[in-house]
């Protein structure tokens, strides 16, 4: 543990002692908000995830009016239909999958159109703080009317409605919603690029073949590094969180569970560094390497636009990505209180920082064979 | 010096293969208790694959090898020796944004035990350079830490890998200079290096690696005595003249870059070839008696010379 101990307090001391690096560590993320923050918070995107639930069911069959609205949503080209099972209990349901909006057609919307008084309801993050939302609710008012002409043949009067329902429980702004993403970019690339570039740089000098004639061992030396990168990417989420919170009435604040996946997170991505580090040979091409793997996952993992902007190939991709899991949980926990998606992500980015960290002791190239 | 015959590092028919290549083919050789121990050749000889096997960062491929009797293949006997053994590995550069104290606690936490820092910079005498960062500091005062770190846990042995490589040579004289230190306190020390006269003045006992083969084992004075050939009389800038005149006695004597290099095999070579010149008024410009050394041995058993580490 000392030892641990030693290889954490030294590699901070020379952080602290390194003015280009500790201004870069607190500044990156700093301009990261201010640039990222003014741009996407405008940004807007032709296709949008729509859970849809579908209630109205007689005889086990969806009817007739239910169906054509859902039909008519689908011709858009807009919208993403994402069918959800009827018996499912839709607030519960958006918790897990951590939807951001559904559209529920009720029970009785059939008969109630004969009636010209339906409705449908409309579960979504509110628009002034999700730009998407805003998109997603006007498309689903247009077709709302159109659907009022094809079944009427009259603009007015209205027979469906939506009842819109926020499903977030407070008020919050755009940098409410970027900062989670922030924070989990900032993670990894503090963690590839710090146990990346020290671990290159260290055998590049001789250190790590020094230290590999003591009795310390691969693991401690791993496990020093990781935790290091662990204080580094709390120092850079406080930075995050305190400019938020003095520059943009940042509302959202960790509680236990973003805690635990902010370590999770910590630990995930200098493991992965390592491994990184261990087919790295000169410190020249260490940035050039955490850049290669840093750079696509930014802007695949939903760090600062919403993943369904993106074609359904880099979807699925985003899907085997950490970062995805670190930023859907950061939210779920941060914004939207869904404490059992949050728990469900933590699990994933805790099980590959442990992955990445076996794995680096396993193959990192302490003693020559 | 009386020095006890304890053998601490015993290398026996080491071999060490990458692929078809043997960079160490086959060497064995001792070091005992207290001695300074010169492992010798030029580059790619094999001396640092041997001593990253003693160290137990490289794995052999045949033969046996122990220090303090413990067994480099064996990994109890690893962890005994990295407790026990101090190593400057080849191109050492520690921290640079720590400073001399600091870096020397960082080390001395990987064995939890150790000398004290003070007197540890007072040997390898940094006092006034105790919060200085690494990277203020001198080539020299550079090695001088590296040495005091590979000394960190009090180590029985100590393995320097080419410690003076690349110093001016007023610093390889100061590294010099510590080892003597650390000689008077009876460490053993094994000290690799491409320079003869490091060896020649270093060293209790020589081993001479070449194309990983071991070609010569003994003290300097054993190994100049019975491979180091005879003393040469230099005539600088005696020209073709001199070189005709010295031939007819010592038909041995060359024309090297103006100088003429006679051989000297008895006594009375050196007081005939002087009055052949001074007699016959040849023209010189100073007459040099060099005595042969580690580099004439190092010649003879190879044909070769070393020149900054490469083999000519």
């Amino acid at each position: 543990m000392k030892r641990i101990a030693a290889i954490i307090g030294g590699a901070l001391r020379m952080w602290f002692r390194s003015k280009s690096t500790l201004f870069w560590t607190l500044a990156f993320p700093i301009l990261l908000m201010l640039l990222f923050g003014a741009i996407f918070s405008v940004s807007q995107d032709p296709r949008f995830d729509l859970y849809v639930q579908n209630q109205d069911i007689i005889d086990n069959e969806t009817t007739q009016f239910s169906d054509m609205f859902i039909e008519m949503l689908n011709e858009t080209g807009v919208l993403n239909l994402k069918m959800v099972d009827p018996a499912e209990n839709a607030t519960k349901y958006i918790d897990v999958v951590g939807a951001e909006r559904m559209l529920i057609i009720p029970k009785g919307f059939h008969q109630s159109c004969l009636t010209q008084n339906a409705s449908v309801i409309l579960k979504m993050v509110p628009p002034e703080v999700d730009t998407s939302s805003a998109t997603v609710r006007s498309v689903v008012y247009q077709r709302v009317e159109y659907f009022n002409i094809v079944t009427t043949g009259v603009i007015t009067p209205v027979v469906v409605t939506i009842e819109s329902e926020s499903i977030v429980s407070e008020s919050y702004s755009f940098i409410d919603f970027f900062v989670p993403g922030l924070i989990g970019m900032s993670l990894m690339t503090t963690g590839i690029f710090g146990a990346v570039g020290w671990n290159t740089r260290n055998r590049e000098l001789g250190i790590l073949k020094k230290l590999a004639t003591t009795p310390l061992s691969k693991f401690e030396w791993i496990l020093g590094v990781v935790l290091y990168e662990v204080v580094m990417g709390a120092i850079s989420t406080g930075v995050i969180l305190t400019i938020g919170v003095l520059l943009f009435d940042l509302r959202v604040l960790p509680n236990i569970y973003s805690v635990i996946l902010i370590f999770a997170g910590a630990i995930a991505f200098p493991g992965m560094g390592m491994v990184v580090a261990r087919f790295v040979k000169e410190s020249d091409s260490a940035d050039a390497a955490a850049n290669a793997i840093t750079f696509p996952m930014m802007f695949l993992s939903g760090s600062f636009f919403p993943l369904e902007m993106m074609p359904d190939f880099l979807r699925e991709i985003a899907k085997v990505l950490p970062l995805t899991y670190l930023n859907n949980g950061l939210r779920d926990s941060m914004v939207y209180g869904n404490v059992s998606s949050a728990l469900f992500n933590t699990v994933i980015v805790l099980a590959v920082g442990i992955f990445f960290i076996i794995l680096g002791s396993l193959i990192t190239n302490w003693r020559e064979d | 010096m009386t020095m006890s015959k304890e053998v601490v590092i015993n290398v026996d028919s080491l071999v060490k293969k990458y692929g078809s290549l043997a960079a160490v083919n086959g060497v064995s050789f001792t070091v005992n208790r207290g001695e300074v121990f010169s492992f010798v050749g030029p580059n790619g000889a094999g001396k640092t694959t041997t001593v990253e096997i003693l160290v137990c960062l490289r794995g052999l491929t045949a033969g046996k090898a122990t220090v303090l009797g413990f067994d480099v293949a064996d990994r109890k006997g690893q962890q005994q020796i990295r407790k026990r053994v101090g190593v400057l590995p080849q191109d050492f550069n520690t921290f640079d944004l720590l400073t001399v104290k600091e870096n020397l606690s960082y080390y001395k936490k990987m064995y939890g035990h150790g000398m004290d820092i003070g007197e540890l910079i007072r040997l390898v005498d940094l006092e006034d350079k105790t919060k200085t960062l690494y990277k203020n500091l001198s080539g020299g005062l550079k090695k001088r830490l590296a040495i005091a770190i590979a000394l960190v846990n009090d180590p029985e042995v100590i393995f320097l890998d080419e410690p003076t490589t690349g110093l001016d040579p007023k610093a390889r004289r100061d590294v010099w200079d510590l080892i003597e230190g650390l000689r008077e306190q009876e460490k053993t020390i094994f000290l690799t290096t491409h320079y003869m006269d490091e060896a020649e003045v270093l060293s209790d006992r020589v081993v001479i690696i070449s194309y990983g083969k071991i070609i010569g084992d003994g003290t300097p004075s054993d190994l100049i005595l019975k491979h180091g050939g005879n003393t040469t009389l230099i005539v600088e800038e005696g020209g073709e003249a001199a070189h005709e005149l010295l031939r007819k006695t010592f038909p041995d004597a060359r024309l090297e870059n103006g100088d003429v290099l006679v051989p000297l095999n008895g006594k009375s070579d050196l007081p005939e070839a002087v009055m052949m010149l001074n007699g016959n008024k040849a023209k010189y410009a100073e007459l040099i008696v060099r005595r042969p050394n580690l580099e004439d041995v190092f010649l003879n058993l190879t044909g070769k010379k070393i020149v900054e580490g490469e083999l000519h």
